[in-house]
């Protein structure tokens, strides 16, 4: 008798469930490319056990939002209002087939990923190209549109692509309250899946306890809540919120995030590998960018980048020579400036100012500048009380109050030339730092 | 236009939508942006999309995140059930010095929309914002009573009544939007 339902093994979640067609999906060259895609690009030169792969994070991310769907849309957990405020919920046939949309979009969410994650996305595809916009194509490839035709019924792909990239990434298509709602699932600010795993499964591979969280806890109290307002009265938009009861689980994963991003995912090491990575591809890759096309695409993971590099850091002749012998060696550039309290007080850009300044005195090959904001909103969120009033996470929560924002500001120097630098930058600093009037220099600072 | 110019005029348009009654919270600072940006043609580079609300911008979200990380705004927590409000901080006024004229320049357009947006909630903000983004995406060929649809359509948790009543107040802004267009620097 064939199976319906598999089981893999997890460190994280025990064990993923997944049905016949998910297998499918699962068995798809794109996604089986996933196995070769480091998670966290080079981090394991720093944190050697981060050599974990896209494929075991979607397979979790799928998981978790399997579970998050099955609570949200469980009929104890819903109320009148929300009930008339998204029709889907009143359907049986409609939630089976977004539960399987939820779960093929989180399982598809990361196909589109480059070789080395996100580490050299920005610089190294063509204008207007990420990502998320290869994941789209992906998903509407000849690849995967068998497979959405195969299911009864069948999966229209352009709802696997609005859940799997949300509106911020699928600003062209539009997106009922429904529609929003499942995306963040997956890929929310808030309590998105995605999140939750990477932060869960990354500690558990770098081996640091930041990103543990109560998820289970978290996600058996998610729930379907009417956004909070202000004094002249809230929108009832629908949103993802929490009970009153899973607020000090929300609050660990918002801390899980800070303490993840600050010190692991922004070490200035790994920044700086990151970088050199991006430089080394830049000169490997045929020209200079990477193909979008799905089949080329597919073509190349970290193995064969992998490989490139070590052929280029042994032989003097090969394109990025230089760049993967820093790699290669490990002679990665060194922090000369990192932000802080006092210079951003004066500048909130002085890590522009300080890197321009040494970059015209001393040249640009020698250094390198990192610049990352936190992308996202304060945590708030709507929380049903146990009076069943809904309000603003932030009205009820000092410690979501406090929770730092993660900014990061690095100027890194090449070695042959970090003592010099540092000794003319401790002389002129005070100077390079301060902003200047917009009529003096046009508002540049 | 460059961060710090930018910040500049985000902070000046919190403080008047404040003067004016604002609760000022970052629902009511994202539709005063977009009134400021897509009405009024204050070239601040904020893309908007339907998400939050109505139309919101992420890359203003995280914007806003950018400047509290900076301490240039701070949430102020309220009493519950409501959302924080957003303030500008003392540090501001060195980010303000450096860009006068630009603050000059679009005085005018700020007072606008601090104005009329100033002492509207979530919802009426929800209905405006959301008629603005119909109303421009209509190419000026839907009627009222189709744009109010629409809006109903995009959120159903909006009444027509309610859809057509902020559909003609944003007309109405539109109108009234010429003058000052008329007189503001080039983009």
């Amino acid at each position: 008798m064939p199976k319906h339902f598999h089981e893999i093994r997890d460190p994280i979640h025990v064990f993923v469930r997944l049905d016949t067609h998910e297998r499918e999906i699962l068995d798809s060259s794109p996604f089986q490319r996933l196995r070769h895609i480091h998670q966290l690009a080079l981090t394991y030169l720093v944190y050697p056990g981060a050599s974990h792969k896209r494929f075991e994070h979607s397979l979790g991310v799928m998981e978790l939002a399997g579970r998050v769907f099955d609570v949200v849309t469980n009929e104890q957990n819903i109320t009148d209002e929300m009930r008339d405020s998204l029709p889907q919920l009143k359907s049986k046939d409609d939630l089976s087939y977004w539960r399987r949309v939820i779960r093929a979009a989180a399982l598809c969410h990361d196909i589109g990923h480059l070789p080395f994650s996100h580490a050299a996305e920005k610089e190294l595809l063509p204008d207007g190209w990420d990502h998320e916009r290869l994941t789209r194509k992906i998903i509407d490839s000849d690849h995967m549109r068998p497979i959405w035709d195969r299911i009864t019924p069948p999966i229209r792909s352009q709802d696997i692509i609005k859940l799997a990239l949300g509106p911020k990434k699928a600003n062209d298509l539009s997106f009922a309250d429904w529609e929003t709602i499942l995306s963040e699932i997956i890929i929310g600010d808030a309590f998105g899946v995605d999140r939750m795993d990477y932060l869960l499964r990354d500690s558990h591979h770098v081996g640091v306890a930041y990103g543990h969280f109560d998820h289970y806890r978290l996600i058996d109290t998610l729930r379907l809540l009417p956004a909070p307002g202000d004094k002249k009265g809230g929108s009832h938009e629908p949103a993802l919120g929490v009970e009153e009861g899973g607020l000090h689980s929300a609050e660990a994963l918002m801390l899980a995030r800070y303490f993840m991003y600050s010190q692991v995912y922004f070490h200035p090491v790994r920044r700086i590998y990151d970088i050199h990575l991006k430089d080394f591809l830049k000169k490997w890759l045929p020209s200079g960018v990477f193909s979008v096309e799905p089949d080329e695409h597919m073509k190349l993971t970290d193995n064969e980048v992998i490989a490139g590099l070590r052929e280029s850091a042994l032989d003097g002749h090969k394109e990025g020579h230089i760049d993967a012998c820093v790699i290669a060696k490990r002679e990665h550039f060194k922090v000369l400036y990192e932000r802080n309290p006092n210079d951003v007080e004066i500048n909130p850009e002085a890590g522009q100012s300080i890197f321009g300044a040494l970059s015209a005195q001393f040249g640009t090959q020698y250094f390198r500048r990192d610049r990352y904001n936190q992308r996202s909103g304060a945590p708030d969120f709507p929380v049903r009380m146990r009076n069943g009033d809904a309000v603003s996470s932030l009205a009820v929560s000092e410690t979501l109050n406090r929770v730092p924002i993660v900014s990061v500001d690095y100027v890194f120097a090449d070695r042959s030339i970090f003592s010099e630098a540092e000794k003319w930058l401790k002389s002129n600093r005070n100077e390079i730092i301060q902003p200047k009037l917009e009529d003096e220099n046009d508002g540049s600072t | 236009m460059d961060r710090l110019r930018r910040a500049a005029l985000l902070i000046r348009l919190m403080e008047k939508l404040r003067e004016k009654g604002s609760w000022c919270g970052e629902t009511h600072v994202q539709k005063a942006v977009l009134f400021l940006q897509d009405l009024l043609r204050v070239p601040l580079g904020f893309q908007f999309t339907l998400y939050k609300h109505g139309p919101f911008s992420f890359d203003l979200r995280d914007e806003l995140t950018s400047m509290r990380a900076d301490e240039l705004l701070r949430l102020e927590p309220q009493q519950p059930p409501y959302g924080p409000r957003i303030a500008a901080t003392p540090r501001t006024e060195r980010i303000k010095n450096l860009f006068r004229k630009t603050l000059s320049d679009y005085d005018a357009s700020i007072n606008f929309v601090a104005e009329r947006l100033g002492a509207k909630g979530v919802a009426d903000l929800e209905g405006l914002a959301t008629a603005l983004y119909v109303t421009q995406h209509s190419g000026g060929c839907w009627s009222l009573d189709q744009r109010s649809r629409q809006i109903t359509e995009i959120k159903p948790h909006i009444s027509y009544e309610d859809a057509r009543s902020a559909t003609e107040e944003v007309d109405c802004y539109i109108r009234q939007a010429k003058e000052i267009l008329a007189h503001e620097p080039a983009a």
